[in-house]
């Protein structure tokens, strides 16, 4: 059932973020192009409209990451605590399956975002001396890490694949638990929906536990302590990510209140 | 056994109390009408059955479960309101239902669309409101359900489709399935019910049979009706 | 086949009484076959239930007979046929009677009324 769930939800959020890509990829195109252009030509029209394009290119790059985030809240909003929930909440599916659709389509999108962000200014800035410097420079990077701290480099990346990833379902969870509670009210659902969001966050603040997503009180001594310091991030992470599901589900379950 | 079955179901929002103490049971192949004035309880007690709302007392079952995943896939449900996402085009919406129902009948629903001159093709967005409806109804009595609740089917559509909507539920009846039809609009169902259950503020007012009222008040329930909800 | 309903009897004596008149009109011949019951109900837009109990009642009286798989039939039997015919014609009648007595009409009086109605249609 989740793999049908998780179909439709890639269906009905593809058909926006599949088309955002495409226009950001054409713009970055079109950016690489007057970058070239704008250095060498004298024409002053061909100056504007170069910087024109550059400008269209950075709207680009921050529809992506706005539209992802939004579409994120909106397909939450609507799909499950909107009308459609009616739809939605009488499917043979049951809530930690709605919610894990959810979850998993957000952090999809999130990272694919950020990939397509990376590519488009790479596409940008794409000349073959700098792709080459690029890796050489990572190759640089790693060889240092491995020789000098004597870090696993596959274990070093597996570790930040890994808070990538829960910190963002973790961030999803988050937005999905203000407003599961804030539409169980009857009325100012949205309002209480935010109310709740920035509840959550000066509760995690007091807690402390937000001070484990900086790197702020670590210190780098040596690959022992920067092990430590991801597995203590995705630890709390994925502790906050429980809650935040726990609360989430729990509200859909027992307290959901479709108008 | 029954197919739906409430004891003493009551459901409390705050301190409002919007059922009280409901005690009923529905037979299979029985066409049921849940009849009462707004806000009598009607909708909220069809949101219960379908588990999107949790009893503050008491038990409501479906086929003896409490609504939930499992009772999801026996139960066809019209809300009381157009709720389908308005990018889907009509077929998608087919797909959608077929892949989540497994008693779904893609060749009806077909069927249906057609006699009503629906376009595939065409997006929720781009239909009226009257069309929506008729594309929910259709989704809803495609299904080959154990029990079928339908909240006000009748309510915003023209005589002529409220005839087709009642002749569907005639034509689907099966002697497995119960129908439960909610509304206030009765001397348009009445012909088609089995029984009835009248329900007034949270409470039930009065379960009996069509023929039983007729009979035994020489009135129709239309008449029967109006003469409990006297204003 | 017209089918129509009033409010205050039930719902299966008025479907026994439309069958019975369509028996006699021909609408259902003798010896035929009848639609389904669920047929039957979608035409009447009822409930098939009460079809249901409307056709048992008129298979009890032997005006319709069930044959285990292939359905309802009509009776072909014309005498049934004729002695429904009269009865409906009798209720009809005495229906007819009740009314006119109800407007103050005598016995005497309604004759010649129908009389003369009768005389003018022939006309």
């Amino acid at each position: 059932m989740l793999r049908k769930l998780l179909k439709h939800e890639f269906r009905a959020t593809g058909r926006i973020m599949g088309p955002l890509y495409l226009i950001l990829l054409v713009l970055s195109i079109c950016a690489n192009v007057s970058v070239r252009l704008l250095g060498t030509s004298g024409s002053t029209m061909l100056n504007i409209f170069g910087g024109l394009v550059m400008v269209l290119f950075f709207v680009g790059i921050m529809a992506v990451c706005i539209v992802t985030l939004v579409l994120m809240i909106n397909r939450f909003r609507t799909n499950l605590l909107g009308d459609e929930g009616y739809v939605m909440f009488t499917l043979p599916a049951s809530v930690h399956q709605q919610v894990w659709s959810k979850i998993i389509v957000s952090t999809v999108w999130s990272i694919a975002s950020g990939a397509a962000v990376f590519l488009a200014a790479g596409i940008t800035v794409f000349r073959v001396d700098y792709v080459n410097d690029f890796f050489r420079w990572l190759e640089m990077i790693f060889r240092q890490i491995t020789s000098y701290y004597a870090i696993n480099g596959a274990a070093f990346a597996l570790e930040a694949l890994a808070l990538l990833l829960i910190s963002c379902a973790a961030f999803c969870l988050q937005f999905y638990a203000a407003m599961a509670v804030g539409h169980s009210f009857v009325g100012h659902k949205s309002l209480l929906s935010v109310v709740f969001f920035f509840v959550f966050q000066f509760a995690l603040q007091f807690l402390g536990l937000s001070g484990a997503f900086s790197f702020e009180g670590f210190n780098f001594g040596g690959a022992a302590a920067i092990h430590a310091a991801l597995w203590i991030m995705i630890a709390s992470c994925a502790a906050v990510g429980v809650i935040f599901y726990l609360i989430t589900t729990f509200m859909l379950k027992r307290h959901l209140n479709l108008e | 056994m029954a197919i739906l079955e409430c004891r003493d179901l009551s459901k409390r929002f705050g301190n409002t109390p919007a059922l009280n103490g409901i005690n009923l049971s529905v037979e299979p192949g029985r066409i049921v009408g849940l009849l009462g004035p707004n806000g009598s309880g009607k909708t909220t007690l069809i949101k219960l059955a379908n588990g999107l709302l949790t009893p503050s007392e008491g038990q409501i079952l479906i086929d003896g479960a409490a609504p939930g995943k499992q009772t999801r896939s026996e139960v066809s449900y019209l809300p009381d309101r157009t709720c389908l996402p308005t990018w889907m085009t009509a077929a998608r919406l087919l797909d959608f239902y077929g892949d989540f129902y497994a008693d779904f009948r893609r060749d009806a629903a077909e069927q249906m669309l057609e006699h009503l001159n629906i376009p595939q093709k065409q997006t929720i967005k781009q239909m009226s409101k009257g069309t929506r409806e008729k594309v929910q109804l259709i989704l809803v009595m495609s299904r080959a359900a154990r029990l079928y609740l339908l909240d006000e089917p009748i309510g915003g559509v023209d005589p002529a489709t409220r005839d087709y909507i009642l002749n569907t539920i005639i034509s689907n009846y099966n002697p497995d399935a119960a129908v439960v039809i909610s509304t206030h609009l009765i001397s348009d169902v009445e012909k088609v019910l089995d029984d009835v259950i009248f329900i007034n503020q949270g409470q039930v007012a009065l379960q009996s049979s069509v023929d039983q009222i007729r009979e035994e008040k020489g009135m129709s329930v239309d008449a029967l009706f109006r003469e409990v909800f006297k204003c | 086949m017209e089918w129509g309903f009033n409010a205050d009897a039930p719902i299966y004596s008025q479907l026994i009484d439309q069958i019975k008149q369509g028996i006699i009109a021909g609408a259902f011949p003798p010896g035929e076959r009848l639609p389904s019951v669920r047929e039957m109900a979608t035409e009447a837009g009822v409930n098939p239930n009460t079809m249901q109990r409307a056709l048992a009642e008129l298979e009890r009286d032997g005006l319709v007979y069930s044959q285990r798989t292939a359905g309802r039939y009509v009776t072909e039997d014309q005498t049934m046929i004729e002695s429904v015919k009269k009865t409906l014609a009798e209720t009809q009648v005495q229906a007819f009677l009740d009314a006119m007595s109800r407007l103050g009409f005598k016995k005497g009086e309604i004759l010649e009324l129908v009389r003369r109605d009768t005389a003018r249609e022939e006309d």
